[in-house]
């Protein structure tokens, strides 16, 4: 089944006059269960490709389905809805809220998707168990290194049992050896049923998923099978 | 998302930022307080001024007067015989709406209990006379109708007058005692309490009344004094004492009287009952209008109006500390915006509305202006504690659940409108500029 389903999808910024095509007729389908990388030089418009597809944004032509939801002519109550339930962000620098300690930060989607506080709460405490942070429930990010933040991070995304993760440079702020235990329960959350979609400009990360998608100056260059996921 | 877990995360906010949210308080504070205390001020005002007005005769008591005619009727105005014990007769007969009515007679008579003489006005009255004036006494009984009917030489005392014709005695012991108005003996058969305001009372309780007098002296307004100093006795006694010789041809019935006063029963009649005893007093005067009405209505609604003055410049005030104090507010919050642009930008990321983060916003203002307006209300409050303990008096600050509500609907309305700037800036900030903010 396709979650994904990009047509003839463009961005176009003006800026003084000039205008820029940072995606130009891209057309794309991911299906569920995949695991993709989106990768490209900076200024490539794979930044520009993530807010699209995390509905942060709205493309100016073309077509965007995600899970069903034409995000093309959705209201900005109704891109909220669909980050909300069907899509998991994972950020490079982690954006977690500083005053709220772990449990509080993975059930905060929860909260926005009208959960109950006792629910709330026990779901947000399984998930940190399931990141392997059950003695870190009270502490607040800054108390925490910087691959527990991911970890916390990724229970968030994980709060309202999303389709799809999208992790934006997941491991671009951690150590290679964090980050590969970060690029682990990727795979591990893929294993599980989810579809992960990650957007970096490292070709090592790249060559561990399954499907890289290359952009280059808006359009897609290359769209191929990773060789190792390839037995 | 819920808006008990909105409130919470709101006050999450503040108290994580206790000095700067007390700041953004502050002038709700103030103008909570200042409303609470004007407004407990004037309800204290009200309440004496009409409790003043309860202590002597009420709305309800109405004095007919004389008046001069009119230069056309001059010719006729001999055949009127004026305020007359006849007029309270008919009016008694026939306005069954007026309940009491009192006819009074009044002599300039010395007054002494043995010592030295001294002159008071000495007042002929019915039994109502104690009824309409509100009158209380503190021993013996008020002039009967047997009094009346028998012309008894018998006399009501107020308290000041006791205290000047026997020093320091108990109002029990002076009862049976004489005295003589114009070397006539009476013998006193009621004293009445000591009328006083309240401020007095609680002076003389602080035992600081020896320095009163010494600063204020009798010029001072005293709305009991002529109540203190009241020297009654019965309008038959008076007249055959003190009237009759004047004009041998004057009977009780027909000597002018110097006070004629009535009580309306029913306030909700009282313009009716008005028109009926005039009707009945044109009867009487023989059509001659040379009489009219003094009601306590002109009093009472002059205190009105000088009431609404008070509360409009108290309101003023409160209204521009609120204005400022959430002028304040709107401050403090686009403040804390501009530090939570990412914050904005990560809960817009996981899922928040727009309307999410109007709300959240706005009840963080709402909050801020509420805890205020809760600090202003325990301020006011303390406010009229001290104004209390400083000035106690009749017209002591009542603190009252309108004035409570009002200030904190002040506060409420004051977090929303300073809140609303706020929030709609921070719900339109574009979700992945937010994110990117550093």
């Amino acid at each position: 089944m396709t979650l994904l389903d990009l047509q003839g999808v463009a961005k176009i910024y003006k800026i003084g006059g000039q205008e820029i095509r940072a995606l130009d007729g891209i057309d794309l389908q991911i299906g569920e269960g995949e695991f993709v990388a989106i990768i490209g030089p900076s200024g490539s418009g794979k930044s520009t490709l993530m807010h699209l597809i995390g509905c942060l944004d709205t493309p100016d032509e073309g077509s965007i389905i995600v899970c069903g939801n034409d995000i093309s002519s959705a209201s900005s109550n109704g891109l909220a809805r669909v980050r909300n339930r069907e899509i998991g962000f994972v950020f490079q620098s982690f954006n977690l809220l500083p005053r709220f300690d772990v449990v509080d930060n993975i059930a905060l989607p929860m909260a926005y998707a009208g959960v109950g506080a006792r629910e709330r709460r026990e779901r947000a405490e399984a998930l940190a168990r399931k990141v392997g942070l059950e003695e870190r429930l009270a502490n607040r990010p800054s108390q925490l290194s910087g691959g527990q933040c991911q970890r916390v991070a990724i229970a968030r995304a994980l709060a309202n049992d999303p389709k799809i993760l999208l992790g934006d440079e997941p491991t671009g702020n951690l150590d290679s050896k964090t980050g590969d235990a970060i690029l682990a329960m990727f795979r591990e959350l893929h294993a599980a049923g989810k579809t992960v979609v990650i957007v970096t400009h490292d070709p090592e990360i790249a060559a561990v998923c399954d499907r890289v998608i290359e952009i280059k100056d808006g359009r897609i260059r290359r769209d191929y099978l990773s060789p190792e996921s390839v037995r | 998302m819920s808006f008990f877990l909105a409130v919470e995360i709101s006050l999450r906010e503040i108290f994580a930022h206790k000095f700067r949210s007390f700041l953004s308080m502050l002038g709700i504070v103030l103008g909570v307080s200042s409303l609470v205390a004007t407004m407990g001020l004037t309800a204290g005002i009200e309440k004496g001024t009409k409790a003043i007005l309860q202590q002597i005769g009420g709305l309800e008591r109405v004095q007919v007067r004389p008046k001069a005619v009119e230069t056309e009727e001059v010719d006729f105005w001999m055949i009127s015989p004026g305020r007359t014990l006849t007029d309270a007769k008919a009016i008694r007969e026939s306005v069954p709406s007026v309940t009491h009515i009192s006819p009074e007679l009044r002599n300039w008579t010395p007054v002494t209990a043995g010592g030295e003489e001294k002159g008071y006005n000495v007042n002929g009255v019915f039994p109502d006379y104690s009824f309409i004036n509100s009158h209380s006494l503190a021993a013996g009984r008020f002039i009967s109708d047997l009094d009346i009917a028998n012309a008894n030489r018998v006399v009501v005392i107020g308290n000041q007058i006791a205290e000047t014709l026997f020093p320091s005695a108990s109002p029990e012991s002076i009862l049976g005692k004489t005295v003589l108005l114009q070397r006539i003996p009476y013998e006193v058969v009621g004293v009445f309490s000591l009328y006083e305001r309240e401020q007095d009372k609680v002076r003389r309780e602080r035992g600081v009344k020896s320095a009163r007098p010494a600063r204020a002296g009798k010029n001072r307004w005293d709305p009991f004094r002529q109540k203190n100093e009241s020297v009654l006795t019965p309008f038959s006694t008076m007249f055959y004492d003190f009237k009759s010789g004047a004009n041998s041809q004057h009977t009780q019935e027909t000597v002018p009287l110097e006070q004629l006063a009535f009580r309306v029963g029913d306030l909700d009649f009282f313009r009716e009952s008005i028109d009926q005893v005039r009707a009945v007093l044109d009867v009487t005067h023989r059509g001659v209008d040379d009489f009219d009405f003094d009601t306590r209505e002109d009093m009472f609604s002059q205190m009105e109006s000088s009431m609404r003055a008070t509360r409009i410049s108290g309101g003023l005030i409160a209204g521009i500390s609120l204005l400022v104090g959430g002028i304040g507010i709107t401050n403090i919050m686009l403040a804390s915006i501009s530090q939570r642009v990412r914050e904005i930008g990560i809960r817009r990321a996981i899922g928040a509305r727009a309307s999410d983060i109007f709300v959240q916003i706005l009840i963080e203002s709402v909050a801020i202006a509420l805890i205020g307006g809760a600090l202003g209300v325990c301020a006011g409050i303390f406010l009229m504690q001290v104004l209390i303990w400083v000035a106690p008096g009749e017209n002591m600050p009542v603190l009252t659940m309108q004035s409570v509500a009002l200030s904190v609907a002040f506060a409420f309305l004051a977090g929303v409108f300073s809140g609303i700037y706020p929030a709609f800036k921070a719900a339109a900030l574009d979700p992945i500029t937010a994110l990117r903010y550093e």
